[in-house]
């Protein structure tokens, strides 16, 4: 499992990261002292750093730069500045990514994903979910049951992805089309509609039918 | 300068001079002197005060009829006494060393505003960003404890949220130090940008987005550039009007430019109103619709934040109809570098 260290110095933020984020399946670690940042970041050796810039004793560009001297950790930079000459210098320092806060929690989830991806190549199995009666293959955009596999379109895919990820809980209808827009795919109440018909039919063709349940009023649930 | 407005300022010498030749001419008299000294004596005296002060008026005339010029052509008044010549008159002297001084203490006053200015500006920036801070605590804690008031207190987060961003970039706005930085971008990743970080108010209207041909390039800084769509994006909502919402973003790509248009088709702007829509503070009579809550700012600085950024802004509407905002990406050699 990826272990993510939180360098944030403000405890309430960190306490409800630490808990979003291991609510999302990743391990977590957290610096609560900031005298020896740098030695206690490397004592640790996470999977992938989100780094506050505005740290007390150092600031977090520096941080970055020591780091960078010695691992090539995956970083991601966390900041409130909203400004670009900020984004470009921790880029330049060697940082992986970049989010602001408020951030956008998808976003800054499949920031996350997408660097410990580019990190973990040839990991087969990170692209693999196991969901029991059927498996998920996220980077073949495939259902795959017994011998049988389903293609999906990509919305399908993103749609069942969520839905697998919030298993046993319902999930509203904005929240997927949250979930759908954060990934660029700007889809209206009618094409969702669409999906999800479709998405249950191809699901039928493999004897998965009513795993969707429809919850009247308040969206769906994987059962 | 008139030659007869200078001679009246020279009214009381010229009076004391033929006074002077007038008594010297009745001492002569009594003395008996020839007509040839009496008439040389007086015309000689005037001759030469005449050409005296023919010189000084031409001297003089050249001097401020160059001061005169100097004022017509600067756009920037107080730079004068930076341009005018040294004269070899006193009077000149005098100008210039006053002009130089009023000068010095204007911009020492004018410094003090601009400090005062840049320091408010530091300010708002260092709050913002501490505000930001709870802003994105308290999301946190929505998301960890999701439910239906959770959400709506979510939706007054991202108000806030929307109202501290326009504050920086209206702090932003007035400076005349540069904070942005002009780089190579695709449009499309600035819609993109500005779509997301409006999703929660699109979703919940139920509002359609359409995007097509947005695969163009621009050179902007995109940071303000999604603040300037956040903002139509904003009004597009707020104005919007029955069940079918939708925005449509496309683009068009000319010689020397490449133009973004947003479009909606809801409440429109009155024809008598979208002259003013730029204005500070106009909030038409849409704005003043109970529900709407204008504040006259936000396009506003759009338009001012296009102007730093080298935009070109415009708006087309038809009331009940539709509404058009066009924005120009220029596309001159400076750019491509």
């Amino acid at each position: 499992m990826a272990k993510i260290l939180i360098v944030e110095d403000d405890e309430k933020l960190r306490n409800e990261l630490e808990i979003f984020l291991m609510k999302n399946g990743y391990e977590v670690g957290s610096l609560s002292k900031f005298d020896n940042t740098v030695k206690d970041i490397l004592k640790i050796s996470p999977s992938l750093i989100l780094l506050d810039i505005n740290l007390p004793f150092l600031d977090g560009e520096f941080v970055l730069k020591e780091i960078r001297k010695v691992s090539d950790v995956p970083i991601i930079m966390v900041t409130s500045r909203e400004n670009e000459i900020d984004e470009l210098l921790s880029l330049n320092y060697g940082a992986d990514d970049y989010v602001t806060k408020p951030f956008n929690i998808q976003i800054l989830l499949a920031k996350i994903a997408t660097v410990l991806k580019r990190v973990n190549k040839g990991d087969i199995s990170y692209n693999k979910i196991d969901c029991g009666n059927f498996t998920l293959n996220i980077s073949k955009s495939v259902i795959e049951k017994d011998d049988k596999v389903i293609d999906l379109t990509k919305n399908e895919l993103k749609i069942l992805h969520f839905l697998v990820q919030k298993r046993g809980h319902i999930v509203s209808r904005d929240e997927i089309m949250e979930y759908l827009w954060d990934s660029s795919n700007f889809i209206d109440d009618n094409t969702l509609t669409v999906n999800v018909t479709r998405l249950r039919n191809k699901l039928e063709d493999i004897n998965l039918k009513d795993i969707i349940e429809t919850k009247r009023g308040q969206g769906y649930i994987l059962k | 300068m008139k030659l007869f407005d200078f001679l009246k300022q020279k009214i009381i010498t010229i009076f004391l001079i033929s006074f002077a030749l007038a008594t010297i001419e009745i001492f002569l008299l009594v003395y008996d002197i020839p007509m040839l000294f009496r008439l040389y004596i007086p015309i000689s005296i005037l001759i030469v005060y005449f050409v005296g002060i023919m010189i000084e008026y031409l001297r003089k005339k050249y001097f401020y009829n160059a001061v005169l010029n100097h004022l017509n052509e600067l756009d920037k008044k107080f730079l004068l006494a930076e341009v005018i010549d040294d004269s070899n008159f006193i009077e000149g002297k005098i100008l210039k060393s006053v002009l130089e001084e009023t000068d010095k203490s204007m911009l020492e006053h004018v410094n003090i505003y601009k400090r005062l200015q840049e320091d408010y500006k530091d300010y708002i920036e260092l709050w913002i960003h501490e505000i930001k801070l709870p802003i994105a605590t308290s999301k946190m804690i929505i998301e960890n404890n999701k439910s239906e008031v959770t959400k709506s207190i979510d939706e007054e987060l991202d108000k806030i949220d929307n109202y501290t961003e326009q504050a920086l970039f209206y702090a932003r706005s007035n400076t005349v130090e540069k904070d942005y930085a002009i780089k190579k971008n695709s449009l499309e990743e600035i819609v993109d940008l500005a779509i997301k970080k409006n999703k929660n108010i699109l979703i919940s209207n139920r509002v359609k987005i359409e995007l097509n041909h947005l695969d163009h390039i621009v050179y902007t800084d995109s940071k303000w550039c999604s603040f300037i769509l956040s903002q139509i994006i904003q009004n597009s909502v707020k104005y919007s009007k029955g069940d079918e919402k939708t925005i449509q973003f496309y683009s068009r790509e000319n010689k020397d430019n490449v133009i973004l248009y947003i479009e909606d088709k809801g409440i429109g702007i009155k024809e008598s109103e979208i002259v003013r829509v730029f204005d500070k503070g106009f909030t038409g009579s849409n704005g003043r619709v109970s529900d709407k809550k204008s504040t006259g700012i936000g396009l506003y600085l759009c338009k001012k934040l296009c102007e730093k950024l080298g935009l070109a802004i415009h708006i087309s509407s038809e009331y009940n109809k539709y509404t058009i905002v066009e924005i120009v990406f220029p596309k001159g050699s400076y750019t491509q570098m």
